[in-house]
């Protein structure tokens, strides 16, 4: 079975690896790269656990192919912070108290990156239906609508160029 | 989930009765079934039962058990078996009468049917279609061998 | 852990054919994998040879022709939920499309794998054939067109031949004073009841009406019989004639009781939501100046 050579730029860094075609790009990220902040939970894509960034764009990493990320960027919960420096959606999530266990927080966040990269100002119905894809089962939902809509204030008053 | 049929067959009551335990003619009449095997005569059958939904094929191996018999007039089977590809158990209770009608005999069907596992969740909407289009198709294939015979 | 597969990654659609032709019922066609890679996963299915389509130019994008909106197989739900030209001149296909799912799904998932995994729990098949979408169909050495409609044979089957790709969906423009809309209802992951409606008025009448019901029945289809009580009445008196329409094009769905609910009240859902897709459209049309 023929592998597949690929360069993927994973969190800022460059990895050359090769890959089966089969492989999940959450078996790449985590058996192969160590990104445990990359979480499995429901497996088919519909809880958002698993989300990351690829290409800016949200993906279930517990569905899209490893190959598939061949030449393009991919973008963890590890990858948001600067060393201590919090990213403002993750320091809006701790600000706001938006999550319990935590479990599904590195995937909320993933997807509040994304849309907030896409829309830097959503409505509150925006963020619900763009939202609707990850499923929290601690904190009923308030305080994640909260600090999104939060993050996207401070972050379309940040300077242009801050490219977080 | 339950399936109920009945068809009425231009057949003797006896004819009918007989049939029943006409194993391979009767095996012949459930879509999907073959490598049907006596174990042991009137008690316990093997059989394997294969169907598909677009791409999706299941094989069920299947233990047949006579559970109950009141001749010539009631027969109760029970059909157990494991899928061997996909996660998946089915179970089937089968209540099988046969009375006298105006134009020959009444058959009713009765089948309780069950999947569990995977197969069966992921599945429930199609098994439910499927399993009664089966029961409608063995009734009907029934009464086709019998009338024809006839 | 997935099962192992070979992939191929074709270049034209005639390449694409001859593989498939080439391996049989090993191969599959693979575009966003977001109803494949699941099944595969749950070892529903496996195939030793996926083909890559998304390495085929041009089978993306979507393209205004004349009025008519013509949709690559392999776009994403996504793009078709956020392009202009779809937002525009067809919202209601847009709506449809940004509901699909979620955000990854639609992201990674493509209109035509969509249409031809056909799942019955799905959304594009009912609204589009309300458009009288037709589907672009290809193998090596010959194309057909047909309705899209005659796509599904069954539960996840549908006309399509072992080397055939479906390449393109086309939807022709609603005449003017009309609108369609879509409304779907459901608890679980997938929807269970999904309403298509398209209305075309004229001179405060029915002029037209298409009705499509899908995730109730093996396949999205239309209405047709629903649709004549409909044609013809003048707007203001359609109270009565939808009533009517919803209770035939609920009985024709032909509806089980399984895990959605039961068959009486998925019937008794056609007729809701076709009221209220109903509403929606003529809303649509008369807050449409130009129409």
């Amino acid at each position: 079975m023929k592998e597949i050579a690929m360069t993927v730029i994973v969190n800022g860094d460059k990895h050359d690896l090769t890959v089966p075609p089969h492989e999940t790009l959450i078996e790449c990220l985590r058996d192969r790269l160590g990104l445990l902040g990359v979480k499995k939970s429901c497996d088919v894509q519909v809880c958002g656990t698993c989300t990351v960034l690829l290409d800016d764009r949200p993906v279930s990493a517990c569905t899209v192919l490893a190959f598939e990320a061949r030449g393009r960027s991919v973008r963890t919960i590890e990858g948001l912070a600067r060393g201590d420096d919090l990213h403002p959606v993750q320091a809006a999530f701790v600000e706001h108290g938006a999550l319990q266990c935590g479990f599904c927080t590195p995937g909320m966040i993933m997807a509040t990156v994304a849309l907030i990269n896409e829309n830097p100002r959503p409505t509150a119905d925006e963020v619900k239906h763009y939202m609707r894809g990850n499923i929290c089962r601690c904190t009923g939902y308030k305080r994640i609508l909260e600090a999104i809509l939060d993050a996207s204030r401070r972050m379309s008053g940040a300077s242009a160029g801050n490219g977080r | 989930m339950k399936v109920e049929r009945e068809v009425t067959i231009a057949a003797p009551r006896e004819t009918v009765w007989d049939f029943l335990w006409d194993v391979p003619r009767l095996a012949g009449c459930i879509p999907g079934a073959r490598d049907v095997r006596t174990i042991e005569e009137r008690k316990t059958y093997t059989a394997v039962v294969a169907d598909k939904v677009g791409p999706f094929k299941v094989q069920f191996p299947l233990t047949i058990e006579v559970v109950d018999v009141q001749a010539p007039e009631r027969l109760r089977v029970r059909a157990n078996g494991r899928d061997t590809a996909v996660d998946g158990l089915v179970k089937v209770d089968l209540d099988v009468t046969v009375t006298p009608a105006e134009t020959g005999t009444a058959l009713k069907v009765a089948a309780d049917i069950s999947v569990l596992g995977k197969l069966g969740t992921l599945g429930h909407s199609v098994i439910v279609r499927k399993g009664t289009d089966i029961v409608d198709r063995f009734a009907q294939a029934v009464r086709a061998q019998l009338e024809a015979k006839a | 852990m997935l099962r192992p597969f070979e992939l191929s990654e074709p270049t034209s659609v005639a390449e694409a054919s001859e593989l498939l032709a080439r391996h049989g019922d090993a191969a599959r066609i693979y575009a966003g994998g977001t109803e494949l890679i699941l099944a595969m996963k749950e070892g529903l299915v496996h195939y030793e040879h996926l083909v890559n389509v998304k390495t085929i130019p041009g089978l993306a994008g979507v393209r205004l022709d004349a009025g008519t909106l013509r949709l690559g197989a392999a776009t994403s739900h996504r793009a078709l939920e956020r392009d202009p030209l779809v937002r525009q001149h067809f919202p209601a296909v847009a709506r449809m499309e940004a509901d699909v799912a979620n955000v990854r799904v639609r992201e990674v998932g493509t209109l035509g794998g969509n249409l031809c995994f056909a799942e019955p729990h799905a959304d594009p098949g009912t609204l589009l054939q309300v458009f009288d979408a037709t589907a672009r169909i290809e193998k090596k050495g010959s194309a057909r067109t047909i309705p899209l409609e005659g796509l599904f044979v069954g539960p996840f089957e549908t006309c399509l031949e072992g080397d055939e790709l479906l390449t393109e969906i086309v939807v022709p423009p609603l005449p003017s004073r009309s609108a369609a809309a879509y409304l779907k209802f459901g608890f679980l992951e997938r929807p269970s009841v999904g309403v298509a409606v398209a209305v075309t008025l004229d001179d405060g009448h029915v002029a037209d009406a298409r009705i499509a019901v899908g995730c109730v029945g093996p396949v999205p289809r239309r209405m047709r019989e629903a649709e004549a009580e409909l044609r013809g009445k003048p707007r203001t008196e359609t109270g009565a004639a939808l009533a009517t329409a919803g209770r035939i094009a609920g009985r024709a769905a032909d509806a089980i009781t399984d895990l959605h609910g039961s068959a009486e009240y998925k019937e008794h859902l056609v007729g809701v939501l076709l009221r209220r897709a109903w509403d929606q459209a003529l809303a649509a049309i008369d807050g449409s100046p130009r129409r």
